[in-house]
């Protein structure tokens, strides 16, 4: 090991109690000035915790924080931002209602000589920063009119407007395009010229593998193993996270789709606001019976747009026609759409999907309670006998159907959400990318599970930002820029690049 | 399994709901004590009965209250509705019976069924013009409950006032209420007792035992999600509003055969927020989806008894303390509920320069409510001595943090 002058950040016999879990147990860990560390593991492994900890969110039960080389110890993220460590949380902590600018400098707003808000130097501050990030973003625009993936690099902006000299990345990937994950890693190569420190956390096996100079695994709170890049493999990396090895599958394989289940013919759906272009314009496809249609496209191309739009769920402005069984329909309300046999997952899973406030049988049961009824009163016995089936089926892990749902990973809380939509009994299930900041391990038994619900006759459609992900799953592939259909590849004609080249279309 | 049907039963009542209870238990038995009355011992019935009664018509229009709040909203108008309620119900008997209700004769069961009718019909149509703001104009709750606030009531006035002027000799902005069925209600306590505990079963089994009660938690746990899920949010809107501006109708009948009276100046006015607090100390939240029955009927009893408490222990009218009373037992109620039963170890109650600042705020506090109640030179020593304490407090703070 280095010189401990050497040594950007030690944590040394970090242990963190929850109630019920040890999330942390005995973790010792020590990162060289100037490296790349990337820290690896399930969701729940105990990654997140243990950089709330180097950034003052929580305090450490046991163990000791070393700052180059000086003891630590952080009340709160600011005694850690002085220290000069800045974190970027995989949670967005953005306000949605003030402008991009005023979030990049909350709480450190650049005053004038008066003692006034200093408008213009927050919104220059702001433009240079998003312009290192080669991003178009308007500083003066409302946070939360974003989307995920442009909150998400206002987010990194605000990290990087502290100037630290330790940042600490939790997943910053995990909602932008490969585009914008390319322009990040352009961000990481200059930051490292500038000899910061870097830690990493991402489920992305390639990403860590071209970025990383040391590896660190976590698993179930402890620590596996310390080793550099060159050192170890991507297979081996992924058996130390799950203690286990995992195939790399290709599922798309020997499925035979059937009849033509969905159709939809020049759907178009305007701008929320006058003077913008059209938020869809012109698409057309279909999907069939035992068959994954994949929608790729960057964030903003429209995606989620087209998914709610069959749903019913974007307003009723919208022209085309859409078929389903051969018969056209019109959704105006998810209602609808629901009783006619289609289902959505999310994008969103807090925000859109997932009720904190119910149990696991709650979340699970919401849309078919009536099912569940002994004259008109709600049975728990018969409702948690109806959510049985689900949760075997899509595999669940919960201690009890009354659980409270929020103390689930984030990969059980989207087979609580998916086996909502199958007690609807669904037959085109829209999965809005639904393993959006989920850890590999859940990440392949999702993708079973939609292997097998296809298998089963059911019609998939599929958005996703990654997209390896397409290609594991989806028989064929559309692709959408700015609101436009740009291209359609066949399973055997799809490859990264192409599909990139399309997506990127103007 | 055995254990079950015992688990089952606890499960009737949460943590916090025992909790409430034993905090209504003790404020009883400290009044009995140091009550110098000894109004407990001597009249208990009469003690209960006011109690009940004040508590019957509270928990009405609080259950109301809580299932707006668990459905995501609030209703702020709630006491305004008790004043429209009972000022429809009395000029609907004057305009059928005008010579009756001026002799102070009964009017006959059928007009008093027409006019109650009339007056929870004027609660649904209420709770409908709330959801049409809040869903179609697409106003906050907040906003489109307080325009009905203060709306409502000059509206009862209004309506009270032409009604008198069109129906009787002078124009009045009461009218009084002697039919004996109303005075039956306002002598036969077990009525509003009974009518709230039968609304609070039927709520209890709505929330917890039906499709739409676990609707209104999905719509105010997380709205988006709920509509995305198929639920028709706005239906269930509707639904909440209804039944908090119904019950707040029904509470207005109360309201007036308790007073033999429909003054819509006066009426109800304030109440809105004792429900609210009824079902905060309850254990509802108010950003919605998370609330309990028990709870909010447990809360609405806790105020009352301590409201009945201090005005037995101080010896003047309730009404003149209450919301000083409602106010400090919401702090301390929700303070306790997320302190989640005993202090954070970690936690300081007067940091910085904010807290030297409520150092006097909280002793002038004491110390005048000492001075009012039981004469100048007690408040002087209560409000030094709290000062006093206060300080010790700050000081403990600071070393103990120091010495962290």
């Amino acid at each position: 090991m280095t010189a401990s002058s050497d040594i950007a950040v030690a944590m040394r016999g970090i242990t963190k109690r929850f109630p019920g879990v040890l999330a942390l147990d005995d973790v010792t860990l020590e990162v060289g000035r100037g490296e790349l560390h990337a820290i690896c593991g399930e969701n729940g492994a105990g990654k997140s915790t243990l950089m709330k900890i180097l950034s003052g969110v929580y305090a450490p039960d046991q163990g000791q924080l070393e700052v180059a080389g000086r003891p630590v110890q952080f009340t709160d993220t600011r005694a850690a931002e002085r220290a000069g460590i800045a974190i970027i949380h995989q949670e967005l902590a953005l306000v949605e209602e003030l402008s991009v600018a005023a979030n990049i400098v909350l709480g450190r707003e650049p005053r004038t000589a008066l003692g006034l808000l200093d408008q213009n130097a927050c919104e220059r501050l702001a433009a240079d920063l998003l312009a290192g990030l080669e991003s178009s973003i308007d500083p003066r625009s409302r946070t939360g009119s974003l989307r995920v993936g442009d909150q998400q690099l206002v987010e990194i902006a605000k990290a990087l407007s502290l100037d630290a000299a330790v940042i600490v990345m939790d997943e910053p990937t995990s909602a932008l395009t490969e585009a914008e994950s390319a322009r990040l890693e352009r961000t990481i190569t200059r930051l490292r010229e500038q000899g910061r420190t870097i830690l990493y956390i991402s489920h992305k096996m390639d990403e860590v593998f071209r970025l990383a100079d040391r590896i660190t695994v976590l698993r179930d709170g402890r620590h596996v193993c310390s080793v550099d890049r060159s050192e170890t493999t991507p297979a081996e990396v992924t058996g130390w996270m799950v203690g286990r090895e995992i195939a790399d599958h290709q599922f798309h394989g020997q499925r035979s789709p059937g009849p033509c289940l969905l159709e939809v013919e020049r759907l178009c759906l305007p701008a929320a606001e006058p003077g913008r272009p059209d938020r869809l314009a012109d698409i057309s496809f279909n999907v069939h019976a035992g068959e994954i249609l994949g929608i790729a496209g960057l964030m903003g191309a429209g995606r989620t747009e087209v998914l709610e739009t069959i749903f019913g769920a974007a307003g009723d402005d919208w022209t085309g026609q859409v078929r389903l069984h051969g018969q056209p329909v019109r959704f105006r309300h998810p209602r609808e759409a629901c009783q006619a046999g289609l289902a959505l997952v999310t994008e969103d899973r807090k925000r859109l999907g997932l009720f904190a406030n119910l149990d696991v049988a709650g979340n699970i049961s919401l849309c078919s309670l009536a099912e569940a009824t002994a004259g008109r009163l709600v049975s728990r016995r018969r409702e948690e006998q109806l959510v049985a089936g689900p949760i075997s089926q899509t595999g669940v892990k919960t201690p009890s159907p009354r659980a409270a749902v929020t103390g689930l990973s984030g990969g059980n809380q989207q087979k609580c959400i998916i086996g909502r939509c199958l007690l609807t009994k669904p037959r085109v299930l829209l999965l809005d990318d639904p393993t959006r900041g989920i850890d590999v391990g859940a990440k392949a038994e999702l993708y079973a599970l939609i292997d097998r619900l296809c298998r089963e006759g059911l019609a998939v459609i599929l958005t996703s930002s990654e997209l390896p992900e397409l290609l594991t799953l989806a028989d064929r592939v559309i692709v959408l820029a700015e609101g436009r259909l740009t291209a359609e590849f066949s399973r055997a004609e799809a490859t990264e690049q192409k599909i990139m080249a399309a997506a990127t279309a103007s | 399994m055995p254990g079950t049907s015992i688990s089952r039963g606890l499960q009737w009542f949460r943590q916090s709901e025992w909790s409430l209870l034993l905090a209504i238990v003790a404020a009883v038995a400290i009044t009995a004590v140091i009550d110098s009355n000894h109004s407990y011992y001597e009249r208990p019935y009469e003690s209960l009965r006011d109690i009940a009664r004040n508590t019957a018509m509270l928990g009405i229009f609080s259950l109301g209250a809580a299932v707006v709040i668990i459905a995501g909203g609030i209703d702020l108008s709630s006491g305004s509705m008790i004043a429209l309620s009972g000022t429809v119900c009395a000029t609907t008997m004057l305009a059928l019976a005008p010579a009756e209700m001026m002799g102070f004769k009964p009017v006959g069961p059928l007009v008093v069924v027409v006019a109650c009718g009339a007056s929870l019909l004027t609660g649904f149509l209420v709770g409908t013009l709330h959801t049409w703001l809040i869903t179609v104009i697409r106003l906050p709750p907040f906003i489109a409950t307080l325009a009905t606030l203060v709306g409502l009531r000059s509206f009862a006035r209004a309506l009270c006032e032409s009604g008198t002027a069109a129906l009787t000799p002078t124009k009045s902005a009461l009218i009084n209420v002697a039919d004996p069925l109303f005075k039956t209600v306002r002598d036969n306590v077990s009525i509003p007792v009974t009518v709230f505990l039968l609304l609070a079963a039927a709520t209890w089994l709505l929330l917890s035992r039906t499709v739409l009660g676990r609707h209104l938690q999905a719509l105010g746990g997380n709205e988006q999600a709920a509509r995305l899920a198929g639920i028709r949010t706005d239906n269930v809107k509707w639904f909440a509003y209804c039944f908090g501006a119904m019950t707040a109708a029904l509470a207005g009948l109360f309201y007036v055969a308790n007073e033999s009276v429909a003054a819509p100046v006066n009426q109800g006015r304030g109440h809105e927020l004792n429900a609210i607090a009824a079902a905060v100390v309850g254990g509802c939240s108010l950003s919605g989806g998370v609330g309990t029955v028990p709870g909010t009927v447990l809360g609405a009893v806790f105020l009352r008894v301590v409201i009945d408490a201090v005005s037995k222990i101080i010896k003047t009218g309730a009404d003149v303390y209450e919301g000083l009373i409602v106010g400090i037992v919401v702090v301390l109620a929700v303070t306790f509920a997320q302190a989640g039963g005993g202090p954070r170890h970690d936690r300081r109650l007067l940091p910085g320069a904010l807290g030297l600042c409520t150092i006097p705020i909280l002793a002038l506090l004491a110390g005048s409510l000492t001075a009012m109640t039981s004469g100048g030179w007690a408040g002087v020593g209560t409000g030094l001595t709290a000062g006093l304490l206060l300080i010790c407090l700050r000081i403990w703070e600071y070393r103990r943090r120091r010495a962290e």
